[in-house]
């Protein structure tokens, strides 16, 4: 009971400081699964699974306006699960992603539900009511921190007893498998990430911090910075051929050994 | 040109100050009919009360900024401060078209979400967690603790100083920005960063390796051995590439999902990977 209570409690806590505060990044499986970790008493599991969450969970971000599967409740409550039936890493990694989907469909209806406010909102504006508009924007938000309390507590009340038993289920050979999936995973997030990013004029560079690692094993600060330093010479070299090609013929076109590098 | 370098009077660090404060709320109420145009009129109140002493030209320009607005959360106060530029000029000059307001919102509102996404989301977050996770694998709290500060100590200083910078260009920003190309330099610059920093990350964390065994003339030959001599890591490339492959064609995250976790367990009932 005590125990569903905090986890409740950390999930519309956390969403509350993440939407107060201009998105600061506190509802990544990362930070989540550590205080979940830290609350539970068991601080090492919770940083061991956030880690590997953070990785799976990696392209699943709001942007613009679609939905990805939620991972403040999908991180949270695998890693709780995780740790109150003492299974490890795997089955945190097993029931994080279910738990994410179902409850990115939640995510919408409150999306939705807030839609309804819009009308009252815009009358507070007419009113030049500024006290009433805050208010009802912190409402909107504590409305999904209910929401995010009343899933982490319900699950954990109900959930943990069933799903320990669900996971002590699973046969091995799918436990085995579900770790090479958890290895494969990533690839989607890397995919999601590079989705709105790559072209096939710009796929060089993800090669090349690709064939860095592959084959030297640099760390991936050292190869950012690389990347900063190659990134300063493109857009200077851009920028002379550029006022070059425009003072010569007028016109911003770029040649063609240039459209290779292109961004 | 001249005011630009013009450093800001006391009052008007003060209002730089109050923007940056109010703009932390913008998606509290986040919904699909207006996005963020809750968070965003709240957040342009500093300028309002300054500019407007009266009540109904108060809910008229609140009621302009309750238009659907959508940015990346981190880079809004660069168009607040634009738009506290152009309503100051609205509050002065009764002949300012106040369409012009929404109309520059909307033009920097996606060229900004396209900036602010790939920097934030796409560089600073991957370098943040790039850094925290290899300290958190090892189980160390240092982990988290960096992820977040390394996130947002640029986050901070962006949120204020972008506010400062988009306050002083006002209305010439975008007209600068385009002719000196500024903003292709940052997407351009931070696309590339990016994209380097996501190759090495797949290399380094994406996993697949083949347990397939070839028998020659009775010696067994481990695929894998052969692989890693040509190009190591060519599994887990080819496996992203397919994958962003599937994502242009259209299908949905979920399902791939669904098809990677059925690789996987596929994949090692079969023996294969």
């Amino acid at each position: 009971m005590q125990t569903a209570l905090l986890v409740g409690l950390i999930l519309a806590v956390l969403w509350f400081i993440e939407k107060m505060l201009g998105t600061p990044m506190v509802i990544r499986p990362i930070v989540v699964s550590t205080i979940i970790g830290a609350v539970l008493g068991d601080l090492q599991t919770g940083i061991l699974v956030g880690a590997s969450l953070e990785l799976i969970f990696m392209g699943f971000i709001q942007v613009g306006g679609a939905v990805p599967p939620d991972v403040l409740v999908g991180a949270g409550l695998g890693t709780a699960f995780a740790i109150l039936s003492g299974s490890g890493t795997e089955a945190a990694l097993a029931l994080a992603l279910p738990i994410a989907l179902l409850a990115q469909s939640l995510k919408v209806i409150v999306f939705i539900v807030r839609s309804w406010f819009m009308d009252f909102a815009m009358r507070l504006a007419r009113e030049a009511n500024i006290k009433g508009l805050i208010t009802l924007n912190v409402a909107g938000l504590l409305l999904q921190c209910a929401m995010y309390f009343v899933v982490g507590f319900v699950a954990i009340l109900f959930g943990s007893s069933a799903v320990e038993s669900f996971v002590n289920n699973i046969p091995k050979t799918i436990m085995n498998g579900l770790e090479v999936a958890g290895g494969l995973l990533p690839a989607v997030g890397f995919a999601l990430l590079l989705l709105p990013m790559m072209k096939k004029t710009n796929i060089l560079y993800f090669l090349l911090g690709f064939a860095l690692f592959a084959y030297m094993e640099l760390p991936i600060l050292g190869i950012t910075l690389f990347g900063v330093v190659l990134a300063f010479i493109i857009v200077y070299e851009m920028k002379g051929k550029e006022m070059d090609v425009a003072v010569a013929e007028g016109s911003t076109n770029v040649d063609d050994e240039e459209d290779l590098f292109d961004v | 040109m001249s005011d630009e370098k013009k450093k800001l009077n006391k009052d008007e660090k003060k209002l730089m100050r109050e923007i940056f404060w109010s703009s932390f709320m913008l998606e509290a109420s986040y919904n699909y009919e207006r996005q963020q145009a809750l968070g965003f009129s709240i957040g342009m109140w500093p300028a309002i009360k300054r500019y407007y002493k009266n009540k109904n030209d108060q809910a008229e320009a609140l009621e302009r900024h309750m238009n659907i607005f959508n940015t990346t959360p981190h880079v809004v106060t660069t168009i607040t401060g634009v738009a506290t530029a152009l309503e100051k000029e609205a509050s002065q000059n009764p002949k300012f078209d106040k369409n012009i307001i929404n109309n520059v919102k909307i033009g920097l509102m996606g060229p900004f979400a396209g900036i602010g996404d790939s920097l934030f989301w796409g560089t600073i977050r991957i370098i943040a967690v790039g850094i925290g996770l290899s300290l958190a694998q090892q189980g160390s709290i240092l982990g988290p603790i960096l992820f977040l500060l390394l996130f947002n100590v640029p986050h901070m200083v962006i949120r204020y100083y972008g506010g400062v910078v988009g306050y002083k260009f006002g209305t010439k920003i975008m007209d600068q920005a385009n002719n000196s190309g500024i903003m292709q330099k940052i997407s351009k610059g931070a696309t590339i960063v990016g994209l380097m920093v996501i190759g090495a990350m797949t290399a380094s964390m994406v996993k697949l390796e083949s347990s397939l065994v070839f028998n020659v003339g009775g010696e067994k030959i481990p695929m894998q051995d052969y692989l890693n001599q040509i190009f190591p890591l060519l599994l887990p490339l080819l496996y992203t590439i397919f994958m962003y492959y599937l994502l242009k064609k259209g299908m949905k995250p979920t399902a791939i999902l669904l098809i990677t976790i059925v690789v996987g367990i596929g994949g090692s009932l079969l023996g294969i990977i």
